[in-house]
């Protein structure tokens, strides 16, 4: 059998239920008006009077929120819903039962993560488009958007499969996710923060996608930082498929 | 079709099933029979992959459950006794997406042949967070039966119907079993299982207490029972080998008293010494 089988069946699934999410209040709001709530507070209001590097403060922000939007978005809609589906709703337990592998659901998964965290970037980046001076696509941006939405996604696996309540799930997210949003430079850049605390700062992923995200030339930096994001999505890839081979009730 | 040997699960102190062991031919309609938390689901859960035994070893069709292969995945189809549907999708999608899963070829005609069978057709484009449970419950035998599995898993299948909706569902269940399927159903009500199965395995504490025909069972216990209520409305029950000697029992009492033929509860009271329901 295919090792990757029945991943689309898995992300045509999540496509189908996403199509219904879309059109919901709720999801429109966490998912892309939160991102929007920064931009105008922080870009648009204190942004004014900063510059940063030499360039303006929005130009700046775009990429970080662009950032932490695909990580809020990938990791959090795919721990979620994956915590759900195994404990209340059973509906895991369908993929289970079906004649496909753990690597397919893995990557059934992941993908429509993906998919998520990109919609909640879009309008991110249209704005900067827009609105930031200085702020402009490249390869390298797109590539890291995609590589930290694979990369968050596959946490999310990991950690809709480990969580043992739906509480939990909130629990790691406030505990990980949140505090990384702010500190992992995002909002402000690293090099002016005390040594202890960057070198803490380093070890989380998002850090490096802002570094990365950032880059308008690929140097040394953006080479280590490239392959911390690869080795850990792959790390999370591995961690969350054997999760879901393992799986016993 | 299905062999079991010695088959053991426990969760922490408690041995859900403890040590089991049987047989399921092709094409018989097997009930598993006993209380709440007699091993029932667990072995469901055993025998289509969800769980993992400690010991033990399970086959069907010669190859290893434990395995989880594709091979016994595809032999297999599953009626859950949770509503494990998608609220959010519609019946069409539901059974779309598990045709996929499940790599049916060819899956439209199969999907209405398959909601014809169920009576949902008309109700296809439905959302299925707004179908009665009666429907949710034909749904789940709808899309276990999509990619046509040769053994028919149904854990509780008729729990929380009224009687004349189960009564549907048994004709639905005896309409695959006519197919030629193999069904394996668990259920805690005894006239379904008297209704639907050719044996029975009655379940207590994760042990299979006996295996065979309802009717064998039945005889091997007494035909007859003879019961009375007392003046504690205590109900006394008294097993007789014949309807003559129920009838010269029942002449003990005065009144709250009645003569009726041996049912499988009888038959799980006598060899237990419990209640079922």
């Amino acid at each position: 059998m295919n090792y990757f089988a029945g991943w689309y069946a898995i992300f045509v699934r999540e496509m189908l239920l996403f199509r219904r999410k879309f059109f919901k209040f709720s999801y429109l709001f966490s998912s892309m008006v939160t991102p929007l709530i920064y931009l105008v507070t922080f870009g648009f209001g204190l942004g004014r009077s900063v510059s940063v590097h030499g360039t303006d403060y929005l130009s700046f922000l775009i990429p970080g929120l662009v950032a932490m939007s695909s990580m809020n978005n990938s990791y959090n809609w795919v721990a979620s819903a994956l915590n759900l589906n195994r404990l209340y709703h059973k509906t895991f337990q369908v993929f289970i039962q079906a004649p496909i592998t753990s690597a397919g659901i893995m990557v059934g998964e992941v993908l429509a993560g993906m998919v998520k965290g990109l919609f909640a970037s879009v309008l991110v980046i249209i704005v900067g488009l827009v609105g930031a001076p200085n702020f402009h696509l490249s390869a390298l941006f797109v590539l890291t958007l995609l590589l930290n939405c694979f990369m968050f996604a596959c946490l999310g696996v990991a950690v809709g499969m480990l969580a043992k309540t739906h509480e939990d799930t909130s629990t790691y997210s406030n505990f990980f996710i949140t505090p990384m949003a702010f500190f992992s430079g995002t909002f402000f850049p690293l090099d002016k923060m005390p040594d202890l605390l960057r070198y803490l700062i380093y070890c989380m992923p998002l850090t490096h996608t802002n570094i990365l995200i950032r880059k308008t030339c690929f140097d040394q930096q953006a080479l280590v930082s490239l392959g911390v994001i690869i080795l850990l999505a792959l790390v999370f890839f591995a961690w969350g498929s054997r999760l879901i081979r393992a799986y016993n009730e | 079709m299905i062999r079991i040997e010695n088959l053991t699960k426990t969760y922490g102190a408690i041995r859900a099933v403890d040590g089991l062991s049987l047989e399921i031919e092709a094409g018989e309609i097997f009930g598993l029979l006993g209380p709440n938390g007699a091993g029932k689901t667990t072995t469901i859960k055993l025998l289509t992959t969800l769980s993992r035994p400690d010991s033990g070893r399970m086959t069907i069709a010669g190859h290893d459950v434990g395995a989880r292969s594709a091979d016994v995945k595809r032999l297999i189809g599953v009626v859950p006794q949770e509503i494990n549907l998608d609220r959010e999708l519609s019946i069409q999608e539901n059974l779309e997406v598990y045709a996929r899963l499940h790599g049916v070829t060819a899956s439209q005609p199969k999907i209405r042949r398959t909601l014809e069978t169920v009576g949902l057709w008309e109700r296809r484009d439905s959302l299925v967070q707004g179908l009665s449970g009666g429907m949710k419950r034909r749904l789940l035998i709808a899309r276990a039966m999509l990619p046509e599995p040769e053994i028919l898993f149904l854990d509780e299948p008729s729990i929380g119907l009224d009687p004349q909706i189960r009564r549907q569902m048994w004709d639905i269940i005896r309409q695959i079993s006519l197919e030629g399927r193999t069904v394996i159903i668990t259920t805690h009500y005894i006239e379904e299982a008297e209704a639907l199965c050719d044996r029975v395995g009655i379940m207590s504490h994760g042990k299979l207490v006996v295996v065979d025909t309802p009717e064998n069972l039945k005889t091997q216990v007494g035909p007859y029972v003879m019961e009375h209520i007392d003046e504690s409305g205590k109900l006394l029950q008294e097993i007789c080998a014949d309807r003559e000697a129920a009838n010269q029992r029942a002449a003990l009492f005065n009144n709250r008293v009645t003569v009726r033929r041996t049912n499988l509860e009888d038959v799980f009271i006598n060899l237990t010494g419990e209640r079922i329901e």
